[in-house]
């Protein structure tokens, strides 16, 4: 890796990467936060206020949408007062779809997923960053402990845990929620050298160092919209990309769960939710159901248990912060 | 919803005051006039001393929840590093921590609905209170004490005798203020802030009050009655000032003393009706990131001597005499074989030396 940034192999120097702590004046205190989007016009209007009052700032890179995302991205900032938090850029190519097609892209190929998010995180001026996804919704106690933490970590070098469950949407009064599997990936992280992206199987990854220091927020803190009108898998080259690996076991447990709600069956671990009339559903889950839900959070079947070493490892370590 | 009742106060909408600041700030003066206007303060509470005649209208558990808890993160009440915040941070994302802070704040609910929490290790914290009162469905407001660091630096060294120098307790007041302002900013789950100078509560603490309650909409305040102010009155005494201290007399060094001096005048600012602006906001942030970086810098001057304190400490855990043998390790181990396998088990479970499965 270069100690200045990446050049791709295609040649668009106008998209080569320049490491954001090389420029003059190196990064400013505070975090960011990085959604990289297509099609999330729907989402949006839930996903970025939370956000944009939680972070010191919200990029936004569109990759091709064909919904109008970025003028609802830039609505929605308006209609919070907060425009002045929020930037957008766009992202010219297209990306590999996860799975067989990010395999054979090669890493620094404009087409990759991981050039495509190192470019997206080359623009962040802050020295923490949160990588978001345009579906994504803090409830209430979420976005108050994202927003603590964005100015707490300072210039710890430490990665953030966030525990996100499922909330499948079938109309603007009813959905339902996931809470079959323990998820918490990793979406906080300083910017730096040490914290880049790189190629994995069967999408990016983030480097670390090691030893890094890592810490998990508890469940329940935020929920990840699908609709069961919409195709959510359209990211993957096709659903066999996720049949085997215990890496994809979160995406199985989503084509199971959509497809048993597309049947009309409500698999064990699902919670049917009806919002009370004139509340929005993602409203009513977000700032009523969870943040009043009993305490600790009753989430995970045995039967999705961690399998992978690693996954097991970061369950014994939550376990013992969560003082189970 | 119920509908709120000017005389009934099991009508008002659940709040919780939270009030911040540094030690010595007046924070017991401000809780203490809350209590008397009608807010509950979650009892037992911290017996008053010599240090602070009045009381402390200090909950009890609160102040043990958190000692155990700064023990936890390695953080002192008077820390001076910035990254003593991730720190308590870390600590307050941990669930049983969220659970025992809410199941507090609600058992308290259940004696009034509007509740002042106090204590000098609170600002440590304000993000896990402001998580209890989310789930229990109250909302969160914060007084902030505002004292010229001068006064509560001497104000320290006379009532706790602290033999550590002005320049670290300066150190750890800007460190405490500079992120308490930055913690208390406006939150989806608030109901605001206010700061408040401790000379004005001393001065016309009738005023000063209304102007609390009035911006934060505590309901007990504003409809508190006559023989409460009277009781305020005789609560309040404007001479508690007691120390008059000029920053000069701190004899800090320069950049400390610069950026002590800046910070209490931005501070200032915040306690002025409309004052607490995006501006003052974009100044103290320019501060803190100064503080951290000069806090920063001297670290890695004085790397030196944390190096020699690891040394010492290391020495002293050689130099310390092995732990004694328990008595199976006194035993020979031909004895000790002999005894059967299922024999050991049982002797090792009495003994409370199982060994892991």
């Amino acid at each position: 890796m270069s100690a200045t940034g990446l050049a791709n192999l295609e040649g668009h120097s106008d998209f080569d990467i320049t490491w954001p702590w090389t420029r003059p004046g190196g990064l400013r205190p505070g975090s960011t936060a990085v959604l990289r989007v297509k099609d999330e016009a729907r989402s949006l209007p839930w996903v970025l206020p939370p956000l944009l009052r939680a972070t010191d700032h919200v990029l936004v890179v569109d990759n091709g949408s064909t919904d109008g995302t970025p003028e609802v991205a830039a609505r929605t900032s308006q209609d919070v007062g907060l425009s002045h938090k929020l930037s957008q850029a766009t992202y010219p190519f297209a990306v590999a779809r996860a799975g067989a097609e990010h395999l054979a892209t090669p890493e620094l190929s404009v087409h990759s997923l991981s050039y495509f998010y190192n470019w997206c995180f080359a623009q962040v001026e802050t020295r923490y960053s949160w990588k978001w996804d345009g579906d994504m919704v803090l409830t209430t106690e979420g976005e108050v402990s994202i927003g603590d933490l964005g100015w707490q970590v300072g210039d710890v070098q430490s990665i953030i845990r966030v525990p996100r469950h499922g909330l499948y949407l079938e109309s603007e009064s009813k959905g339902f929620l996931d809470l079959g599997l323990r998820n918490a990936e990793e979406w906080g992280f300083p910017m730096g050298p040490d914290f880049v992206f790189t190629k994995a199987y069967e999408w990016e990854i983030r480097t670390t160092p090691q030893p890094v220091r890592s810490i998990g927020l508890p469940h329940g803190l935020c929920v990840e919209l699908k609709y069961l009108d919409g195709d959510e898998f359209a990211h993957w080259t096709d659903p066999a990309s996720f049949a085997t690996s215990y890496r994809n076991k979160r995406k199985r447990r989503e084509w199971t769960v959509y497809n048993a709600l597309l049947e009309g069956t409500v698999l064990p671990g699902v919670h049917e939710i009806t919002a009370p009339p004139g509340v929005h559903i993602v409203d009513h889950v977000t700032q009523e159901w969870l943040p009043r839900a009993p305490r600790p959070l009753e989430v995970g079947l045995p039967e999705l248990a961690p399998q992978s070493p690693a996954q097991q490892a970061l369950a014994s370590r939550e376990a013992s912060e969560s003082g189970k | 919803m119920t509908e709120l009742s000017l005389t009934d106060p099991t009508t008002y909408p659940r709040k919780v005051l939270f009030v911040a600041g540094a030690g010595r700030s007046g924070t017991s003066t401000m809780a203490g006039l809350m209590r008397l206007m009608g807010l509950h303060v979650p009892q037992p509470e911290v017996v008053a001393d010599e240090t602070n005649p009045k009381g402390f209208g200090e909950p009890r558990w609160v102040v043990d929840h958190h000692d155990r808890l700064l023990k936890e993160a390695l953080v002192q009440v008077s820390d001076s590093r910035p990254e003593a915040w991730f720190e308590t941070g870390r600590v307050a994302t941990r669930e049983p921590e969220r659970i025992a802070t809410a199941e507090w704040l609600e058992s308290h609910f259940q004696v009034s609905p509007e509740l002042v929490v106090k204590d000098p290790r609170l600002g440590w914290f304000l993000g896990l209170w402001r998580v209890a009162a989310v789930r229990t469905g109250a909302t969160p407001v914060f007084a902030t004490m505002l004292r010229a660091p001068s006064e509560v630096v001497g104000s320290k060294q006379t009532y706790y005798a602290n033999r550590l120098g002005s320049a670290h307790l300066a150190a750890s007041w800007l460190n405490m203020m500079l992120h308490t302002e930055r913690g208390t900013r406006e939150s989806v789950a608030d109901g605001g802030r206010v700061f408040v100078r401790y000379e004005d509560l001393l001065t016309d603490w009738v005023k000063t009050s209304m102007y609390v309650a009035e911006t934060l909409q505590l309901q007990h305040v504003l409809h508190a009655d006559s023989e409460q102010i009277r009781d305020g009155h005789r609560f309040v005494d404007p001479n508690l000032r007691r120390m008059s201290q000029s920053l000069d007399d701190l004899g800090l060094p320069p950049r400390l003393h610069e950026l002590t001096g800046s910070t209490w005048e931005e501070l200032n600012k915040l306690a002025d009706p409309g004052g607490d602006t995006p501006a003052v906001h974009e100044a103290l942030d320019q501060l803190r990131e100064a503080y951290v970086d000069l806090y920063e810098e001297s670290a890695a001057i004085s790397r030196s001597s944390v190096v020699a304190a690891e040394q010492r400490l290391k020495r002293q855990r050689s130099d310390a005499p092995p732990p004694a043998p328990s008595g199976a390790d006194r035993i020979p181990h031909g004895v000790r074989a002999a005894i059967p396998p299922s024999v050991r088990r049982g002797l090792r479970k009495v003994a409370g030396r199982e060994r892991p499965a």
